[in-house]
Formats: structure tokens, C-alpha cells, sequence
């Protein structure tokens, strides 16, 4: 008795999510860790998804005028709760497509319990895990950030091409640290360089000079310290320079923040370098630049570009497949093809006209190319940059 | 590794570790004692203490081992308050309830600090401070300021305990809330004097977590389960066992990275928690059964 009323009111659910009206709105949804380990860099990506929101509905809006409308809900850089928001955004708020989130860790499980299940496209434009390349996301799952399989060989090649030929590694336990890690350490192994520790940390711990103790026991005096800036990263930062276990120290993007600069001033960080992925230059940037900076946005603010791009893409593959699902990826892939009209960051009235015509587009990122290869993922630049008064400065770029 | 580098890297930060860990585990096992109930608020009241003193600071242009107090008091305070509107009506319900309940007040303390400072990570001082080598043994200032005042507050709620009034009454209502109450104890008075003794010190674990690593709103809850540990290690209800049990927990964590890979530090604590409920649940010095 009990499984047939189940049965019944599943069955009834099922026919009233069937029966839902095509609405005069199309919903996306807007992932960021606004909470958690990453949270610093939040606030200006959410800018720079509703500024791209606004774009497309001041230009006339998604299909027949319809308005876009992005859900922002908090990946809080976990796991679980990048599970929970997702869940919520793909059954709740009926979303069919997201944006986020930014953490690789909050990108796996939200991807692997949510988005992938249901079929919902996900664009993340700042988790940057070598992990991603390789789940099996039924080419639903894309990033208009590289992959930091990319990063971490630039960085050892970078080091070695500087005299850097012994170090210590110290990276975060978790998706984003582990991979970044792997991908140095195989390349600067390959290439002669010689890595006298490599050990991981937890990030929410208060004190790592034991953990620093055992990792500057081989003798390296340069410590590569794969990390977030705003956490465990400034910690152990703090605690390497006080008590002098390094000199050296190299960071990539997650420790690129401003918060080391605000807590030790620039004049302790003479001798820390990061590296972090740079928008190659070009007039697709130029455009976004102005046109955000003029929103009130900070053009500087990490992964504001891929972020752009990210809920841009989405409105063009929704508009190219005339708003069904099941079609999103291929026609993800028809906007960024490489053939066809070029389309600049903003220009959505040109791409809605365009695509009303059939004509090909080709969507021309603020955060490069976006020309997806088949994993969903794209190439990138880096720039290994130093501490310059309050900001950072590019000393060359990576290869 | 010479003794040198042992005292300094390994046991030095895993004692001023363990006293900030104390300083929670003493006011988790005095709202146990006289409440019985686990108060898992009490994170996040740390980092709201932490959090006042910061602001005191950068609104008075004081140092900020002078906003130390003002944040003492307003946490205490604000203990109070908590016990109040949340906690006061649910007294002689189930005390798991109450327990759940802390939990809520966590989520929001956490949300006050987020609104109001924001979730950057900032702290107490800008710039490096070195520490002074003293025959070798290198100790920062500001930890030895630490391990002063841990040690001043523990004897002063010692004496307080011990020799104070008050402090017998609490003493009297660990023991048997109905006879202290046949005694003519007043119960709440008795309670309120809790909140602002576990308020108090919550808010100084806070402030000297700040002072010793960063300012951050998750920084309070990070440090709960090892001061659970640390609270229970000892022995729940027993504050000597609260000060045992703290430095156990955090010079066990540093020193574990000896012997395990360092990504598993956090396990430490959970270990040393397992092997005290399964061993000896009533702690190091006989605490009240759990």
C-alpha cells in the first residue's frame, strides 16, 4: 500500500514537472564559493556574471525576448555544499545551465551528483584541476580557464630557466592543490630540477611550523607553496619568513591575492614570486575591460575574464539551441568553433541577429580564444609576477 | 634534528597551540558542568571575540593587547545574551535539544562576523615579527604574551573557583543542581556567572588565536573539534583536565608530523578522542560520564 500512494505521488511529480509552461524567463545558474577558502575572490566574479546577465537582457533578452536570470548560490568551495547548491539550482530553481563553480573540489561534486545526471551544462570559470579534464562528463562539463596541468609545467620550466634547481613543495590537500602539485613535480623532475620535499597540508589548521620544520630539513632554500593566499597559504607564508626555514618562495594563482601584500607589506615579499593565468591580449579584452570597468567592476579582480565569458557562452549556446537542453553542448561548441563571425565580448544583439539569420558565430573570449578542445578544456598564457608596492607586476611570461 | 630545533618548531608552537585550545576546553567543560549539555557555539564565539577586539583596535588606535579586555567584556556579555533569547527556555527540556540549538547560534554568530568584517582574512598587526632568540630557544613576543596571560587566567579562576563565594556556588551546582538549589544557590545567578566566565575566556582563545596566526571567520570553528578533544582528553567537567587535555591535543598535532604524513595533522586530534572514549571515557582526571 505504502510503495503504490509512493508510487502515485512520484508519478504525479513527474507529470507536473512535465507539465511546467515555458516561462517568460530563462533560468542559469551562478555558482561561487561566496563563503569557504576562496571566498576573497567571489564578490568581483559575481559582479562579472551579472554584469554579463545585464548585457543580454539590455540587448533584447534570450529567445523571444525572454529575460535571463541568474541564480547566484553559494558553492562555499566544499564539496557538500557545492552538491547541495547545485541540487538545489537544477531541481528548485529549474536552471539549464550554470556558470561556477570556482573551486575543483566544489566542481567534482557538484558536477558528479547534479549537473551531469541531469544533463545540465556547467561552465567554470576558475577551477582549475587536471582532474576535470578527465571526468566523465558526457561533454557537459567545459572551463574557460586552463588547466593547471598547464600551469604547474610552465612554473617548473619557468624555475628551472631562473637557476631554480632545487626546491621544496608544499601544496593544500585538496583537488585544486594535489593537481597542480602532480603536474610541477612531474616536470621538474623530467626536466633535472631536484624537489627535496613534497607534502601536503590540511588548510584549516593554526599552525604549520612543525609541518615547515620537516620540509625544510632537505636543504632546499626555495619553497614552492601551492596554496590559497587568504587561508593556510598566508599562514605558512608568515611562518616560513618569521622563522627563516626558506628564502625563496613561489606561489601560483591561488596565492596571488592580495591579503600576503596586506599582512606582511610589500617589503617582506621581495623574494615571493607567483604565477597566474594571464588573458592574452587582445581586443576582445580590451572591449570587456572598458565596458566592466565602467559597471564598477575591477578589470584586476581574479578570473573576472573567464567568468564573463562563462555566463556569455552560456546565453549564446542556449540562444543557438533555441533553448533546449539536450542541445546545449553541441551548440557550445557551433559558438566557438573558430569559423564564422567573429563575436566580441558584449556584442549580443550582433550574435542573437546572427544566429536568427543562421549564420555561423564565433565567440571571441575576453579570457582568450575559447576555442574548447575535446575534454571541454582551453588553452592558456601564464605570467610569473612579483610583488610591486600594493599590487603585483609581471616579470615574464611562462612557456 | 637537535634539541634546538625540536623546542622550537615542534613543542614551542604545540604548547601555545594547546593553551589557545585550553582556554575553549575550560568553558566547554564549565557550561558542561553546570549545564550538561556540549556547547558547540562556542567557536564562533571565539571568533566574534576576536573579531571585537579588532574593531576596538582600529577604532581607538589601540594595541590590540588593550582591546583584549574591551573584547573580553563583550563577549561575556553577548554569552549572556545567547543563553537568554536561545538557550534559557529550553532548560528543562531533553539537553540534546539545547546542544542542536548551539549549533544554530553558530551558523548565526559566524553570519554576524561575515556581515559585519567581511570574510577576508586580516589580522592584528601588519608586517613580520621575528622572534627573539633567548639562548637559543627562539620565542616570538606576542607568544610568550600567550602563555602569560593562559597562565594568569588560569589562576585567577582557580582562586575563583576555590576561594570566591560564587565560585563554590558553581562548584556546589556541578555537583548536584538540586541540592545547590535546596541550599538556597540561585540557580540562574550561578548560570549567568558561566557565561561570563566561558564567554570570557572563549573570547581570549580567540584573540590570541588572531594575535598568532590570522584573522579569518571561519578561524573560530576550525578549532572546535580539537578543543571538543581537548575537553574531553581531560575529563568533561574538569577544568584541570581542560588545561591538560589542551596542551596534550595541540603539542600531539605538531608532533605528529613526525611519524604521519602531514596531511593527515587533522587526525590527530580525532585520533586522540577515539582512543580516550574507547580507553577511558571519563578522561584523564575522572570527569562526569558523558
Amino acid at each position: 500500500m505504502k510503495l503504490k500512494s509512493l508510487g502515485l505521488a512520484a508519478w504525479l511529480l513527474g507529470t507536473c514537472a512535465l507539465a511546467t509552461p515555458a516561462l517568460a524567463q530563462v533560468n542559469i545558474g551562478l555558482l561561487a564559493g561566496i563563503t569557504g577558502g576562496a571566498a576573497a575572490m567571489a564578490p568581483e566574479i559575481i559582479k562579472s556574471y551579472e554584469f554579463a546577465v545585464k548585457q543580454v537582457n539590455d540587448q533584447g533578452g534570450i529567445l523571444n525576448g525572454q529575460k535571463l536570470v541568474g541564480n547566484v548560490a553559494d558553492s562555499g568551495c566544499k564539496p557538500q555544499v557545492a552538491a547541495d547548491a547545485a541540487t538545489k539550482l537544477v531541481n528548485v530553481s529549474r536552471v539549464i545551465g550554470i556558470a561556477g563553480p570556482m573551486c575543483s573540489g566544489a566542481l567534482l561534486a557538484a558536477a558528479n551528483s547534479a549537473t551531469i545526471p541531469a544533463g545540465v551544462l556547467l561552465i567554470s570559470p576558475a577551477a582549475t584541476s587536471p582532474e576535470i579534464t578527465t571526468l566523465k562528463d558526457n561533454d557537459l562539463v567545459f572551463r574557460t580557464v586552463p588547466s593547471d596541468e598547464y600551469q604547474g609545467q610552465a612554473l617548473a620550466r619557468t624555475l628551472l630557466s631562473r637557476g631554480t634547481q632545487t626546491v621544496a613543495v608544499s601544496f593544500i590537500n585538496n583537488d585544486y592543490g594535489k593537481g597542480i602539485a602532480a603536474a610541477f613535480k612531474k616536470e621538474f623532475e623530467a626536466k633535472g630540477g631536484k624537489i627535496t620535499a613534497f607534502a601536503g597540508h590540511e588548510e584549516s589548521k593554526s599552525s604549520y611550523r612543525s609541518d615547515l620544520a620537516e620540509l625544510a630539513k632537505g636543504g632546499a632554500d626555495t619553497l614552492v607553496l601551492l596554496d590559497y593566499g587568504d587561508t593556510s597559504g598566508l599562514t605558512i607564508l608568515r611562518e616560513a619568513i618569521e622563522n627563516g626555514f626558506f628564502k625563496n618562495f613561489v606561489g601560483a594563482e591561488g596565492m596571488k591575492t592580495s591579503a600576503p601584500i596586506k599582512a606582511f607589506g610589500a617589503e617582506n615579499l621581495s623574494t615571493f614570486i607567483a604565477s597566474a593565468p594571464i588573458p592574452a591580449k587582445s581586443q576582445a579584452l580590451d572591449i570587456f575591460n572598458a565596458a566592466f570597468s565602467k559597471a564598477g567592476g575591477d578589470v584586476n579582480g581574479s578570473y573576472v575574464a573567464p567568468s564573463f565569458d562563462a555566463v556569455f557562452l552560456l546565453a549564446l549556446a542556449i540562444e543557438k539551441a533555441g533553448g533546449d537542453k539536450t542541445k546545449l553542448p553541441q551548440s557550445l561548441r557551433a559558438v566557438t568553433s573558430g569559423k564564422g563571425e567573429p563575436i566580441m565580448p558584449g556584442e549580443w544583439k550582433k550574435a542573437k541577429e546572427l544566429i536568427a539569420a543562421g549564420k555561423e558565430i564565433d565567440y571571441k573570449g575576453a579570457s582568450g580564444s575559447v576555442n574548447f578542445d575535446e575534454r571541454g578544456d582551453v588553452p592558456g598564457s601564464y605570467g610569473l609576477f612579483k610583488v610591486s608596492g600594493s599590487d603585483y607586476e609581471v616579470i615574464t611570461e611562462m612557456k | 634534528m637537535d634539541i634546538f630545533s625540536f623546542v622550537n618548531f615542534f613543542l614551542l608552537p604545540g604548547v601555545v597551540q594547546g593553551s589557545i585550545y585550553a582556554l575553549g576546553a575550560i568553558g566547554i567543560t564549565l557550561i558542561y558542568a553546570i549545564m550538561r549539555y556540549g556547547h558547540f557555539a562556542h567557536g564562533d564565539l571565539a571568533t566574534f571575540g576576536a573579531f571585537t577586539a579588532l574593531f576596538v583596535a582600529g577604532l581607538l588606535g589601540l594595541s590590540p593587547y588593550a582591546a583584549l579586555p574591551v573584547a573580553v567584556v563583550v563577549a561575556a556579555l553577548l554569552a549572556i545574551a545567547i543563553d537568554w533569547l536561545f538557550y534559557a527556555h529550553l532548560r528543562r527540556m531533553p539537553k540534546i535539544i539545547t546542544t542542536i540549538a548551539s549549533f544554530g547560534v553558530a551558523l548565526m554568530l559566524r553570519s554576524v562576523v561575515q556581515i559585519i568584517w567581511g570574510v577576508d582574512t586580516t589580522s592584528y598587526t601588519r608586517g613580520i615579527s621575528r622572534p627573539e632568540n633567548w639562548f637559543g630557544i627562539r620565542v616570538k613576543p606576542h607568544e610568550l604574551v600567550t602563555l602569560l596571560v593562559v597562565i594568569g587566567l588560569v589562576i585567577a579562576l582557580h582562586l575563583f573557583l576555590t576561594r570566591n563565594k560564587w565560585g563554590k556556588a558553581m562548584r556546589a551546582m556541578s555537583d548536584n543542581p538540586d541540592l545547590a538549589l535546596l541550599s538556597g544557590i540561585d540557580n540562574n545567578k550561578v548560570i549567568a556567572m558561566t557565561w561570563v566566565i566561558a564567554g570570557g575566556l572563549c573570547a581570549a582563545s580567540g584573540f590570541f588565536l588572531g594575535l598568532n596566526t590570522e584573522l579569518r571567520s571561519l578561524m573560530g570553528w576550525n578549532i572546535l573539534l580539537p578543543t571538543f578533544a581537548a575537553a574531553i582528553l581531560g575529563g568533561v567537567g574538569r577544568i584541570e583536565g581542560a588545561i591538560v587535555g589542551g596542551l596534550v591535543v595541540g603539542v600531539t598535532e605538531e608532533l605528529s608530523v613526525l611519524v604521519i604524513p602531514s596531511e593527515y595533522k587533522m587526525l590527530s586530534s580525532f585520533a586522540i578522542l577515539l582512543v580516550v572514549l574507547l580507553l577511558r571515557p571519563t578522561g584523564l582526571f575522572r570527569g562526569k560520564i558523558l
